[in-house]
């Protein structure tokens, strides 16, 4: 739920100092409310994450542009609901040994916090639908195999000597939203002792 | 209550929706009123009341809402029936999942008052595009809810 909006320069300014100041609007009150830390700022972006961190509600942003001595006309956002719009980044991936399988186990993202001593509240407990959608990439076969799961995943079929590859995405069924996926893991099974011992 | 609404076609409505969605809420300007109030106001509906708020809101749709929606594009008209017969689907599945058991305290009756109310502030082709536009809040409230009364 960290909401940042950006923008990109007007055109034509020619070496012109511009700076840019935000607004944002939510849903259904009465008016437009400035931003503290976005008045006059000439970098083109703004963090409005805490302005918008009841998820719940929707919200417009706006942002105008000044420039010795014009300014131009707002440039307005489509109306922004976090609860449906946000990107659910991937979950924590640990990967626990088993004598004959490997478990894959998922904990949720956490909400991003206004202030990081805040309690931490799990993705899980905003969408109790979240799932993950778990991809295993076996490097010799050079095949990919998927899995939906909620928690945790194992895997008893593989192969022994042979290094897998994963990668994990949350999503959340409904509305489409772009994808976070994890950072690639690997890991390598064991050989199988039996063909040792021959 | 068990769980009534099937998921497949709350999906299909959102899919539906999405794609017109900026189309819907781009028209309409009216940024100060809100029809359905936000999530946090259904929200206050308790598990008990669900499936009457819903069966309540599904007809608002039905007699009000796409009645009263004058719609220009020929795309979004298509996409909007689609809606409307869902919704239809939706109501028929209530309707058979709940029989006797969808009383309404009156909590329920103030909440789906509450939103009458404010579609007869507008003028009605702004009501509808509003109510249109905020299908969004509707079906995340329907999501959320209709998932977690799956225990009676």
């Amino acid at each position: 739920m960290k909401n940042v909006l950006h923008w990109n320069p007007p055109k034509g300014q020619h070496g012109a100092e511009v700076t840019y100041t935000v607004q944002y609007f939510i849903y259904g009150q009465k008016e437009w409310l400035s931003v503290s830390g976005c008045r006059s700022i000439s970098r083109t972006y703004c963090d409005l994450s805490a302005e918008t961190s009841d998820y719940e509600h929707q919200y417009y942003a706006k942002v105008q542009a000044t420039w010795e001595t014009k300014c131009s006309e707002w440039a307005e956002t489509g109306r922004f609901y976090p609860f449906l719009e946000t990107q659910v980044g991937p979950p924590e991936v640990v990967l626990k040994t088993g004598e004959k399988s490997i478990s894959i186990v998922l904990t949720a993202p956490e909400k991003w916090k206004i202030n990081p001593k805040d309690d931490p509240v799990s993705m899980q407990q905003i969408y109790s639908n979240l799932k993950y959608n778990v991809s295993v990439y076996n490097t010799k076969s050079r095949m990919w195999s998927q899995y939906i799961t909620n928690s945790t995943l194992e895997f008893t079929w593989l192969e022994p000597s042979i290094q897998y590859c994963i990668h994990v995405e949350s999503f959340v069924p409904g509305p489409p939203r772009l994808p976070l996926p994890s950072q690639k893991r690997c890991f390598s099974t064991l050989k199988d002792r039996m063909s040792a011992l021959k | 209550l068990r769980r009534c609404l099937s998921s497949v076609d709350v999906h299909r409505i959102e899919q539906s929706f999405w794609d017109i969605r900026r189309a819907l809420q781009t028209k309409d300007t009216f940024k100060n009123i809100t029809i359905l109030s936000s999530l946090k106001n259904l929200d206050s509906i308790k598990p008990v009341d669900v499936c009457c708020v819903t069966r309540h809101l599904l007809t608002f749709y039905r007699d009000r809402v796409f009645k009263d929606h004058q719609e220009t594009s020929h795309e979004v008209k298509r996409k909007i029936s689609k809606i409307a017969n869902l919704f239809l689907q939706m109501q028929r599945t209530l309707e058979q999942c709940v029989h006797s058991q969808c009383g309404c305290s009156q909590e329920a009756t103030n909440a789906t008052r509450i939103v009458q109310d404010n579609y007869n502030q507008l003028e009605v082709s702004s009501a509808a595009l509003k109510s249109l536009g905020e299908l969004d809040i509707f079906l995340a409230w329907i999501g959320k809810n209709h998932r977690e009364t799956s225990a009676a």
